[in-house]
């Protein structure tokens, strides 16, 4: 489906071990990422999003483990990676991660340069001289102005936007294939959300990388993503582009997903929330991860795991409702409006549209 | 920086000050006086006027009261001294109202000659020990009536070893400034702390001299004196003190009055002993403890871990009595003495079990407390990011976490070194260490109160320094605290 794919993940399946109950995070995913292309990943807390992208460095928690699958990056399987020492080859060399809390993210006791520069050294085996003047480039690059004055200072001097350019240089600093945002925004404030986001971009034109973006934020789906990759109760449910996810989504969940979005609410109008809750990972779930809380759930979402229905050659989803026998759904207003509503509440001053 | 720590340094002198001083007022108004003659033999050997008069002196000598005999009443207040001296004079009953009009209170001897004295308050009892307490030596200090022309200057002039020094003429010490082979090396005699004198045990001795002056028998060697003879002598001549009476034998050796000297031991003082081994055994116990806290943490719940904990649960739970007498009965069967005193401070194996036992009783806490500093960092964001970075496990120890789990560490650190001096009680008394340990318990019990209040001044202080001492070393190790103090915070 995807043309010249970086990484491509097969049939994953990912356990953990809770005291003595195994819950299954992560069910059976098969996902391709292409190079050079920014993949979004959306879904509630707990849906697995995290977990998803941590088994591609194996950062995986101790009690976790990858119980089935392969993880295809470099012509090779990443999952036969069995120690740390295997790891370090892939980890901030070849895939960086950016965290979600830059204020913690970051050593306090040790200088923002020595921080920079250890990954350079260590990955490309330079003199502490050479890594210095590579990080000053990079803090530069990063927006730090006056880097070497700043080389030497403590991450405390800085604020919290600086410092996720900080966490971003470092991740940038061995020139990584792909880089994962897991949710690099969250902890800033609107209008550093912004600054951030679009050096991301712009760094990832010129430094060549590929993105994985973890968000809640819908508002950066549209900004930034390529494709978007909906995820819920440990499986991806429906996968395409960007303007097949906003404006021809099939998945109920994908509709209510949109929906939630409070900037779409009208004044006066309750704000649309999924009832329910997610189910619980510990249990077998069977047939549809959602249908208990669907609105258009059939009788066999209750029975049988859906499979893969391709609405084109970009987007696919997993429901019964894309099934030919399946009664034809209406998507809620909401959606088939959604175009037209971003539209109108981009005109009071807005991102939406910019792409 | 310099202003926050002026203001920390002033800050600890108070508390100093006020701690002391409440000690001082409770032991001078809480221990029963009566009691603290009761152990002095020669006190209890007395009877009558004399036994009244020594007690009364004795008070007046350790602080209690202001004492005055007849005689010293005629002489201070009388013009005519023969007239005062006959009991019911005129003159006698003047002296002996303007007295009782001071405040004094008059008493009689059976003899029918009248003394008064005077009690302090506990004012001037705090008052008394802060005006006496810092002794600052200069020309003037000295002033003997029967030595009219004493020299009175400062000067600097090599000494007896070849090596310039400061001396005096007219001070109290003959050295004020002076070098020697002994650590640290740097002496001076200028200021001193006078905490007034031990009483009733070692009675008179300055009580500073009691726990700092060497312990045993005398070194005796060829030494020459200032006048060119040499003679077989313990004096160690750079604590030179002023001595009014000089003898012929004084004459013989020194060429001036300072013929006072202190001598060389061969056992190092009480201070220093319980510092050997308080400072053997911290250095033991941080070079053992903090790598197996290290390794624990390292180790979680493997069998290291656990073989740490087991430890550090046996050591904590085990009464540190028992624990001496068990390591005691084991190493006993390696040769090694049960008491310090039998091979005495020359033989390395007085050393060993006291060691061990310090060492032991130590480390545990250190243990625990670096493992879970580590632990606790090892959770962190920072850890996760670098660890994502693609540093090994041994780097993110080595290079993140462990300077920020040493920073609680670091801060305790001055506070041990300097409290070793304290000693340790219950190993010195099983061991019969004549360290400093003892010392406070003994001093109590032997209603020493100079010794006590002493004690309390040097540990009160260490202490308070060796807290601001470690704030101090935070600074250095932990780039986020810092001591500029701004306005408005």
């Amino acid at each position: 489906m995807v043309n010249n794919p970086i990484l491509s993940v097969k049939n994953l399946e990912v356990k953990f071990k809770v005291r003595d109950r195994v819950l299954t995070a992560i069910r059976n995913i098969s996902l391709d990422f292409e190079e050079h292309k920014v993949v979004a990943i959306v879904g509630e807390s707990g849906s697995g999003k995290t977990v998803f992208t941590k088994t591609f460095t194996g950062m995986l928690d101790i009690n976790g483990e990858v119980t089935q699958g392969e993880v295809w990056f470099e012509g090779r399987n990443l999952m036969e990676i069995k120690d740390d020492k295997g790891w370090e080859e892939i980890r901030g060399k070849k895939i960086a991660t950016v965290f979600q809390d830059p204020m913690t993210s970051l050593n306090p006791v040790r200088t923002i340069g020595y921080q920079i520069s250890e990954v350079i050294m260590k990955h490309q085996g330079k003199s502490k001289e050479e890594a210095k003047k590579e990080a000053l480039e990079l803090m530069d690059k990063v927006g730090i102005k006056d880097p070497e004055r700043r080389y030497d200072e403590y991450p405390f001097q800085y604020s919290g936007g600086m410092r996720q350019r900080i966490v971003i240089a470092i991740a940038l600093a061995c020139h990584p294939k792909i880089l994962i945002c897991d949710e690099p925004t969250t902890a800033l404030d609107v209008t550093i959300q912004a600054q951030i986001i679009k050096l991301i971009k712009d760094l990832a034109k010129e430094y060549d990388f590929t993105t994985i973006y973890i968000t809640h934020d819908l508002g950066v789906v549209a900004n930034v993503a390529d494709y978007v990759a909906v995820m819920y109760g440990g499986q991806i449910i429906e996968f395409g582009t960007v303007e097949d996810i906003f404006y021809d989504s099939r998945h109920p969940y994908t509709w209510g997903l949109l929906s939630s979005l409070p900037q779409l609410g009208l004044k006066g109008e309750e704000l649309f929330a999924i009832r329910g809750t997610p189910p619980s990972l510990f249990e077998k779930i069977q047939g549809d991860a959602f249908a208990p809380r669907s609105n258009y759930s059939l009788k066999i979402d209750f029975l049988k795991e859906p499979p893969i229905f391709n609405v084109s050659d970009t987007h696919w989803a997993k429901t019964w409702l894309l099934d030919p026998r399946a009664p034809k759904v209406e998507p809620p207003l909401v959606i088939k409006t959604l175009h037209q509503r971003m539209l109108d509440m981009t005109k009071k001053g807005g991102v939406y549209g910019e792409r | 920086m310099r202003g926050y720590i002026l203001k920390r340094i002033l800050k600890s002198c108070i508390s100093i000050f006020l701690v002391v001083s409440i000690v001082i007022a409770m032991v001078f108004t809480m221990i029963p006086r009566n009691k603290v003659l009761e152990s002095d033999t020669s006190y209890r050997k007395l009877t009558g006027d004399t036994r009244t008069s020594f007690m009364y002196s004795k008070f007046e000598e350790l602080g209690y009261m202001d004492y005055l005999r007849l005689n010293d009443m005629c002489t201070n207040d009388s013009d005519n001294y023969e007239a005062c001296m006959v009991n019911g004079s005129e003159e006698n009953l003047k002296v002996i109202s303007t007295y009782e009009n001071k405040g004094y209170t008059i008493e009689y001897q059976r003899n029918g000659n009248a003394f008064a004295y005077h009690e302090y308050n506990i004012f001037e009892l705090i008052w008394h020990f802060w005006q006496r307490l810092i002794v600052i030596d200069g020309p003037n200090a000295i002033q003997d009536e029967n030595n009219p022309d004493l020299e009175r200057k400062i000067y600097i002039e090599k000494d007896f070893n070849g090596v310039p020094a400061l001396q005096c003429s007219g001070c109290k010490h003959k050295y004020l400034v002076y070098l020697d082979g002994k650590f640290p090396f740097i002496h001076q005699n200028w200021i001193s702390l006078n905490f007034g004198t031990s009483y009733p045990t070692k009675a008179g001795a300055n009580v500073l001299d009691v726990i700092s002056e060497g312990q045993g028998s005398q070194v005796v060697v060829d030494t020459e004196f200032p006048t060119g003879v040499v003679v077989q002598s313990a004096y160690d001549l750079h604590t030179a003190t002023y001595k009014s009476a000089i003898d012929h034998l004084d004459e013989n050796k020194f060429d001036d009055h300072y013929a006072n000297c202190y001598s060389n031991y061969e056992s190092p003082s009480m201070i220093n002993t319980s510092y050997i081994f308080g400072l053997v055994s911290l250095v033991l116990a941080y070079a053992l403890g903090i790598p197996a806290g290290i390794y624990m943490s390292r180790n979680k719940d493997k069998f290291g871990d656990k073989l740490g904990v087991v430890f550090i649960n046996l050591v904590t739970a085990m009464p540190s009595l028992a624990l001496i007498f068990f390591v005691r009965s084991i190493v006993v069967n390696f040769g090694v003495p049960d008491k310090f005193p039998l091979l005495g401070f020359k033989d390395i194996r007085s050393y060993i079990s006291p060691t061990i036992i310090l060492t032991l009783l130590s480390m545990p806490g250190l243990m625990t407390w670096i493992r879970r500093y580590m632990l606790d960092q090892s959770n962190s964001d920072y850890v996760k990011f670098a660890k994502a970075k693609g540093l090994s496990q041994r780097e993110i120890f080595t290079k993140h976490i462990l300077k920020n789990a040493i920073i609680p560490i670091v801060n305790g650190i001055p506070g041990s070194i300097i409290l070793c001096i304290g000693g340790a009680f219950i190993t010195e008394s099983a061991f019969a260490i004549p360290g400093m340990g003892k010392m406070l318990p003994d001093s109590i019990n032997k209603l020493n109160n100079n010794m006590v209040i002493c004690l309390v001044f040097i540990f009160s202080a260490l202490s308070i320094f060796s807290v601001l001492l470690g704030d101090l070393l935070m600074v250095i190790v932990d780039p986020r605290i810092q001591l500029s103090a701004k306005k408005g915070d």
